[in-house]
């Protein structure tokens, strides 16, 4: 009896439809794709798997955030950049492999602030702001080691490179497990702290909050923060993958992190999605990446599909918000 | 509370000047004006929306700087804005507690908040759960969150900015229970508000405002209707319902067995040269509705649409402009206009056909000059047609939307509310314009809930409820009682079967609902 009750409150939570609606699609791809080839379904292949749709879940948590607030990140592709750039280059400059994450940190928190202030204080078109950080944050990402990737981060960086990339904590590659942590904690931020709850009023109604005493540019800059910390945990994961500095690493990021997220049902329209649908949806990138591989799909048939999907499900979206509109239209009017 | 010398001005405009205004514990104090005498934005200084540009105001004999809207909350100063807000994704309980939040450990207590907006709705006597997703409940239901809200803070003052202009009236007898509940546990209301005939219910003092200056208070008791008007227009209405007589010409628009959806049903009409037909009802009678079949936004099942004798289909409110038959919707700035764009530009929109040369480019001069036709004849008050349509007052808006469609030869116009939310000066210019309109030989139709308007200007009444014509009445025989006896007139004179009954009690449930 129990157990059903909370079975039910699951069902009914905000929200909850749409992720059980795209759970299935992604059950779906995964049968299909193991049929196609069973070595997909293979251990090693799901860890693999799994260490390839990490990223994209941290990515996708930050623009999360910021959709959820009606507004967008455009930077991050290019602060994941710049992370992997500042953290490899100090490295290699023999700094303490700790010490350049945690300057690394403070870098990127600076570009998560500036959007911020600029969107919520300023009052710049999100689009427009994040365009101009973007490609501010590819710049410094380009300049911190004079325009060259920088050689590898060498032995001293083991440690690094371990925390971040290649070990494993109970059978889990310790990327996947960084994933669920963050996961875990912007989750219950975004549920259980006045923070997360200002930022779905926020996104649904701006002015109501507003004269409802929320602080809106504190709300919007720290969802901003939210999404630089996601993306220089991912830079900084990448830079222990390759061992190395590459300055177009995370180019077209945050454009992952807007499809994990609406694909995940996070309305890009603000107010509405669960952090749970940004699990599903980065599964789904991620899947389709792993999966078109195996089934030896070229990259342009990947492309293609990958964004046929994108729109295929926000088209979906729309008609299930049209229908649902017309339907409350219909009841109020019986 | 008290509020004194204070100024206010906006880029160009002296908002407020020198106005002072008190209320004391356990009164409503109406807060009267035209619009844009300045009510609202005093409001809005009270409740820290605005900074104030000198003057004082103190809260039970505190002197209070710098308020902000999280500051006001604390002082107890609640507002009930004219648009509604809140969030529409949220439920009942986490707009109730947005902004003040009910924390445990740095957390949100959900639980707590639950049980709380319960409470609190309970007293309200409201049947709402708290889990209730906003955006799925009725305007007026909304406006009963947004007291909650005002309640939950311990409000001492409440500000209600049009509270009733959602609402029907049995619901307004609700909201007027609750106000005087209020009162007598203490608190000070401040009502704002165009129905001015609301105000004997529940008033116990009014101060009127013009054009930004503070006029005079006075107890409500001690005057009448008549000078409150006098005072707020600065001038005396005469005539509050001009009419005008005109012989009634041939028969321009017939509509017939119309059928859409499930508030349009099997209405038939006629309208003729020379003559307003008024379109009276409750809210959810299917009135809007109605205007939106013809005018062809919403699909029609069935019917037929006469023009001048000859058969028309209209399929999207493009066949219908092009007949000559337009709308004037309901919500001005959501439908009725494209608020960011100049006033000539919103002329100019329904009209770039005959505007533009067969390249698709538009003729400057000719826009100009229709803008400035629509201007002069409609008396629109502007002081430049680049101006952006939402600088323009609700009454001035009004006229820009009809302006819009009288540059071309509108045969028909179908005005949606034309006055709701604007005050009592602009009221009567609306209806001079619609006379002006019917002596054309334009065909007049309009819908309104007040209910003195449609006796006052129409020479016909037509009655809707539940989606059907339940009366159509000449001016000589039309009253009040009629059609509100008209306007309740559900489907139960049909077979009382069970099932029947039934749909009767929810339609009258649902009755008042948003249309």
């Amino acid at each position: 009896m129990n157990n059903k009750n909370i079975f039910r409150r699951i069902i009914s939570t905000r929200g909850m439809g749409q992720v059980i609606t795209v759970s299935f699609g992604l059950v779906v791809l995964i049968i299909a794709f193991g049929f196609m080839n069973p070595t997909f379904l293979s251990g090693k292949n799901i860890g693999n798997l799994l260490r390839q749709i990490a990223p994209i879940l941290l990515i996708g948590i930050g623009q999360s955030y910021l959709l959820i607030t009606g507004n967008i990140d455009l930077s991050i592709g290019s602060v994941v950049g710049m992370s992997c750039m500042i953290s490899a280059t100090l490295m290699t400059k023999g700094v303490n492999p700790w010490v350049a994450v945690a300057v690394t940190f403070c870098c990127c928190l600076v570009v998560g602030v500036v959007n911020g202030t600029l969107v919520a204080g300023c009052g710049l078109p999100p689009f427009i702001a994040t365009l101009g950080t973007m490609t501010i944050a590819r710049g410094i990402a380009q300049i911190v080691n004079n325009n060259y990737n920088t050689d590898s981060i060498g032995l001293g960086a083991e440690g690094f490179r371990n925390f971040f990339y290649y070990g494993k904590v109970i059978g889990l590659y310790n990327t996947i497990i960084i994933a669920v942590l963050f996961w875990l904690v912007f989750n219950f931020v975004l549920n259980r702290t006045r923070f997360g709850r200002h930022v779905y009023a926020v996104g649904s109604n701006i002015d109501a909050s507003r004269l409802s005493g929320v602080n809106i540019t504190k709300t919007i800059t720290m969802a901003y923060m939210v999404s630089s910390i996601c993306s220089c945990t991912v830079g900084l994961v990448i830079c222990a993958t390759s061992g190395m500095g590459t300055m177009d690493a995370g180019n077209m990021y945050e454009m992952y992190g807007v499809a994990a997220s609406v694909i995940g049902g996070i309305s890009p329209l603000g107010g509405q999605g669960i952090l749970l649908g940004t699990v599903i949806g980065a599964s789904i990138w991620g899947t389709l990446q792993n999966g078109l591989q195996f089934a030896g799909a070229p990259v342009a048939i990947r492309n293609i599909l990958i964004g046929i999907i994108v729109v295929v499900s926000v088209l979906v979206d729309i008609m299930v918000r049209k229908g649902k509109f017309a339907s409350r239209k219909k009841r109020s009017i019986k | 509370m008290e509020m004194e010398h204070i100024d206010k001005s906006f880029p160009g405009v002296k908002a407020l000047d020198d106005v002072s205004f008190r209320l004391r514990a356990g009164e409503v104090m109406a807060l009267l004006g035209e619009n844009g005498a300045g009510k609202s934005t005093l409001m809005k200084i009270l409740s820290g929306v605005y900074p104030k540009d000198s003057g004082t105001i103190r809260i039970f004999e505190k002197d209070v700087q710098d308020i902000n809207p999280k500051k006001a909350q604390e002082l107890g100063v609640a507002i009930i804005h004219q648009e509604l807000n809140l969030c529409g994704h949220l439920t009942v309980a986490e707009n109730i507690f947005l902004g003040h939040e009910t924390m445990k450990n740095g957390l949100l207590s959900d639980k707590e908040m639950r049980l709380e907006a319960k409470k609190v709705l309970d007293e309200l006597n409201m049947d709402i759960s708290p889990d209730a997703v906003v955006g799925d409940l009725a305007v007026s239901k909304q406006q009963m969150i947004e007291i909650a809200k005002a309640l939950s803070i311990n409000a001492k003052i409440l500000i209600m900015d049009e509270p009733t202009s959602a609402l029907t009236s049995k619901e307004i007898e609700d909201l007027f229970l609750i106000i005087r509940k209020l009162t007598s546990q203490g608190m000070g209301i401040v009502y704002i508000s165009h129905r001015l005939e609301e105000l004997q219910h529940i008033v116990d003092r009014i101060t009127i405002m013009r054009d930004g200056k503070y006029i005079t208070s006075m107890d409500f008791k001690d005057t009448s209707l008549q000078e409150i008007i006098t005072n707020m227009v600065g001038r005396e209405i005469k005539e509050k319902f001009p009419r005008v007589s005109c012989a009634k010409g041939k028969k321009i628009l017939e509509v017939k067995h119309l059928n859409a959806g499930n508030m349009v049903k099997d209405i038939s009409l006629e309208l003729y040269e020379g003559e307003i037909v008024g379109i009276a009802g409750l809210m959810g009678a299917g009135r809007t509705e109605t205007t939106r079949a013809i005018f062809g936004v919403d699909p029609k099942e069935s019917g037929e649409i006469i023009l001048d004798g000859e058969t028309i289909h209209i399929n999207n409110p493009m066949d219908a402009i092009r007949a000559g038959i337009v709308l004037a919707p309901e919500d001005r700035k959501k439908d009725g206009l494209c608020t960011k764009l100049s006033i000539r530009e919103n002329v100019g929109l329904p009209n770039l056909d005959f505007l533009s040369n067969r390249f698709g480019i538009i003729k400057r001069k000719k826009e100009e000059k229709i803008t400035m036709q629509a201007v002069d004849n409609l008396k629109i008050k502007v002081s430049s047609i680049e101006n952006n349509a939402d600088s323009l007052s609700g009454g001035n808006m009004q006229k820009v939307v009809v302006g819009k469609w009288l540059a071309r030869k509108s045969r028909v116009v179908i005005f949606d509310e034309p006055t709701r939310g604007i005050d009592v000066g602009a009221k009567v210019e609306i209806y001079h314009l619609m006379n002006d309109l019917k002596k054309q030989g334009i065909g007049v139709m309009f819908v309104s809930s007040e209910m003195p308007e449609v006796i006052g200007i129409s020479d016909r009444v037509i009655v809707m409820c539940d989606g059907r014509i339940t009366g159509v009445f000449s001016t000589e025989e039309v009253s009040q009682d009629l059609i509100l006896e008209c306007a309740t007139k559900f489907e139960s004179k049909l077979d009382g079967t069970m099932e029947l009954q039934e749909h009767v009690r929810k339609s009258v449930q649902t009755g008042g609902k948003h249309e």
